[in-house]
């Protein structure tokens, strides 16, 4: 029976050891969790300031973004977080935070310094749950130094853009190159089905099988069959990106985000002087590129320190941040950093360029905007696939479609997301 | 007896070729840490280059991997801790009185996909106060070292013949005191083996920590990510970390080696 007792009181006396927490006094305190991402970064730096200013004590966890997601979904579902703030891709996971009510509704947000688009994809009913921080863009990358060897112009349009893809495809450089893995490629791929008249979802009905989305779908893969890097099929952009910088790759079509690290001297072999940026090439039907939110910032509706909170959430979200953001290449959601002198005079021109076209004509969506995205993009991913692998000209392509259509839609049928506004 | 010619040159080719398809992601990943990101792209690759320490010092100045080492460290030996206190009484248990249903009652918690545990947990420790404390992760890591030790050892006591501890209790040892004092000694090599995989089932384990850890208690596996931004891979850092990661590993296997070994083989032929 001692041994017994022994052994209890070891247990007892490790676990007291270990404990912490408990009863902690009564300072000002919130959690915050962001992404690990350059405004995350920027953030992360600039907080001693917020804390001295406000006296708010502030918690930060900074998590690779699959992480963050997985994290934030197990903590909301208990019910029981302690997360105030946080960072949020409202493309990928907005829409079921929304449904399940994780987000807290920003009534006395000022939402007039930023572009309409991106402050509907966080609204539902009208209320608004997300404020947008960084934009991306579709854009083309491409060697300057390979174009003025051959002799061609930057294409324009998809006729040019194939033209130069295969004038340019020798001495072991590939082409043309975009993402081609299954469901990372819908993302990319997204522009071309739109400049062709195609759409992913229509009035929250999966149209992915028509015909002008079908042209699109083989026009990607006509060109990344033929002219792609080999293995074409199994690279998102951290294996493309690698490609490009290795010299190895003539035309990357891939999000804006990428641009300072193509260009940074300690990562590329290549010269920054030899890499051009600019928008992607119109289509037959249409010229317009992806332009989305890529990540916004969101207060948890079940934080029990809101007032805290929204003043963290207003200064994180603020031009002044938002300005220091764009000095390190950032691409920032509010309209006025855009405008700011010092910005536009740091910032490289192909960004500004392109960012006006394609807010101007741009499309905010690059995927499916639907619960269960991950799974669509699985299916599209699919259909993308057997395109590439016949470049283009796969006979079964169209009924391939009509059956992941029809699979998508029954997947919006299940979230109770199918057809209506 | 002497080996003949044809197998004294075909054997060193065969392991070659069995060792190198192996070995070449792990050499890989060791050139890459010492690599530059420019390096690290190249196309050819180069097996030739200067290497570079500089990703280790990402990995030990900027991102504070003594601490990760340190939280991986706590968490492991206390659940491998807990885990012997509480699984070589049990598997004795079940080993001399046969009680296999209750064996495979713990193994099945193993069985159980991990992230069933998590939202439950969350719960329970959330409302303690214990997130990103030890205590949460190591009562999450039991979970992982404890079926394991379980299950080794119960085989292993197995092996131990019975008599030894009746003529110990012949001499007036209680069942407990024979337990302590004939038992465990006799099972060392056992106790090794369960201690060296648990531990690194702990040490490999990534989803518990993902959710139960924060800044203070982050465990390695976790910390790797830290160089995986959003649209940028630091594959240098990556490599580095994971070098970092696997070398403990690596030298715990390698000195328990043989009585791992051993400890796996005495359960398996007699058990």
């Amino acid at each position: 029976m001692k041994k017994i007792g022994l052994f209890v009181l070891i247990v007892a006396i490790s676990f007291s050891l270990f404990a912490q927490g408990g009863a902690e006094e009564k300072q000002e305190e919130i959690r915050v969790l962001l992404a690990n991402h350059p405004y995350g970064e920027l953030l992360k730096e600039a907080i001693p300031e917020f804390e001295a200013e406000t006296g708010i004590k502030v918690n930060v966890e900074s998590l690779q973004e699959s992480q963050l997601t997985q994290k934030l979904t197990t903590e909301f579902a208990t019910g029981s977080s302690t997360v105030d703030v946080f960072m949020t891709r409202p493309l990928q996971e907005g829409l079921l935070f929304t449904k399940n009510g994780w987000y807290a509704p920003l009534d006395s947000y000022d939402f007039s310094d930023y572009p309409d688009p991106a402050v509907d994809i966080g609204k539902k009913d009208g209320v608004a749950y997300i404020v947008p921080l960084v934009t991306e863009w579709q854009v083309m990358y491409y060697r300057k130094d390979l174009f003025k060897a051959a002799g061609i112009s930057v294409p324009t349009n998809f006729e040019e853009l194939e033209a130069a893809a295969k004038a340019l495809n020798k001495d072991g450089i590939a082409g043309f190159g975009s993402r081609g893995k299954g469901a990372a490629s819908v993302t990319q791929i997204s522009s071309y089905i739109y400049n062709f008249g195609g759409r992913y979802l229509e009035d929250n009905v999966a149209v992915f099988d028509s015909p002008e989305a079908l042209e699109g779908i083989r026009y990607y893969g006509r060109l990344l069959g033929n002219y792609g890097p080999q293995g074409v099929v199994s690279m998102s952009w951290e294996n493309l990106m690698p490609v490009f910088q290795a010299g190895k790759l003539a035309i990357w079509t891939d999000a804006s985000v990428f641009y300072g690290q193509v260009v940074d001297p300690s990562k590329t072999q290549i010269p920054a002087e030899d890499v051009g940026v600019a928008q992607l090439p119109r289509g037959p039907k249409e010229d317009s590129p992806f332009i989305v939110a890529s990540w916004g910032m969101s207060m948890s509706n079940k934080s029990k320190n809101s007032d805290a909170a929204k003043q963290f959430l207003d200064w994180a979200t603020s031009k002044e941040l938002a300005i220091e953001a764009m000095k390190r290449n950032i691409t920032m959601a509010r309209d006025s950093a855009w405008l700011d002198e010092e910005v536009r005079a740091m910032m490289n021109p192909g960004l500004i360029e392109t960012q006006a076209h394609a807010a101007l004509n741009g499309f905010p969506f690059d995927r499916p905007f639907m619960s269960a995205v991950g799974q669509a993009r699985d299916l599209i991913g699919e259909v993308v696939i057997e395109s590439i692998n016949t470049k283009g000209t796969s006979s079964k392509l169209a009924s391939l479609a009509a059956e992941k259509t029809q699979a998508v839609n029954d997947l919006l049928k299940a979230d109770g997301e199918y057809g209506g506004n | 007896m002497k080996q003949s010619l044809r197998f004294r040159i075909l054997f060193p080719i065969i392991v070659l070729l069995i060792i190198i398809p192996m070995l070449f992601p792990f050499l890989w990943m060791l050139m890459s840490a010492f690599k530059t990101q420019v390096d690290i792209i190249s196309w050819p690759p180069k097996f030739i280059f200067s290497p570079t320490m500089v990703n280790f010092y990402k990995v030990f100045n900027e991102q504070n991997f003594l601490l990760y080492l340190k939280n991986s460290m706590i968490v492991g030996v206390g659940a491998v801790s807990f885990s012997l206190l509480l699984g070589l009484p049990a598997a004795y248990s079940i080993a001399r009185f046969h009680q296999k249903k209750l064996s495979v009652m713990i193994l099945v918690a193993r069985l159980m996909p991990g992230i069933s545990f998590l939202m439950p947990w969350y719960i329970v420790f959330s409302r303690l106060g214990l997130m990103d404390s030890y205590t949460a992760l190591i009562l999450s890591h039991i979970l992982i070292a404890l079926p394991v030790v379980v299950w080794i050892m119960s085989s292993y006591f197995e092996t131990v013949p019975r008599e030894m501890e009746e003529s110990a209790m012949v001499d007036g040892a209680t069942m407990q005191h024979a337990f302590v004092s004939i038992i465990i000694p006799l099972s060392v090599p056992g106790i090794v083996t369960s201690v060296t995989l648990s531990f690194i089932f702990s040490w490999n384990n990534f989803m518990f920590s993902q959710v139960l850890s924060m800044e203070k208690t982050r465990t390695l596996p976790i910390a790797v990510y830290n160089f995986m931004s959003y649209a940028e891979v630091d594959w240098g850092g990556v490599m580095a970390a994971a070098v970092a990661i696997m070398t403990p590993a690596i030298i715990l296997t390698m000195i328990f080696q043989k009585y791992v070994v051993k400890g796996l083989t005495m359960g398996a032929v007699k058990g």
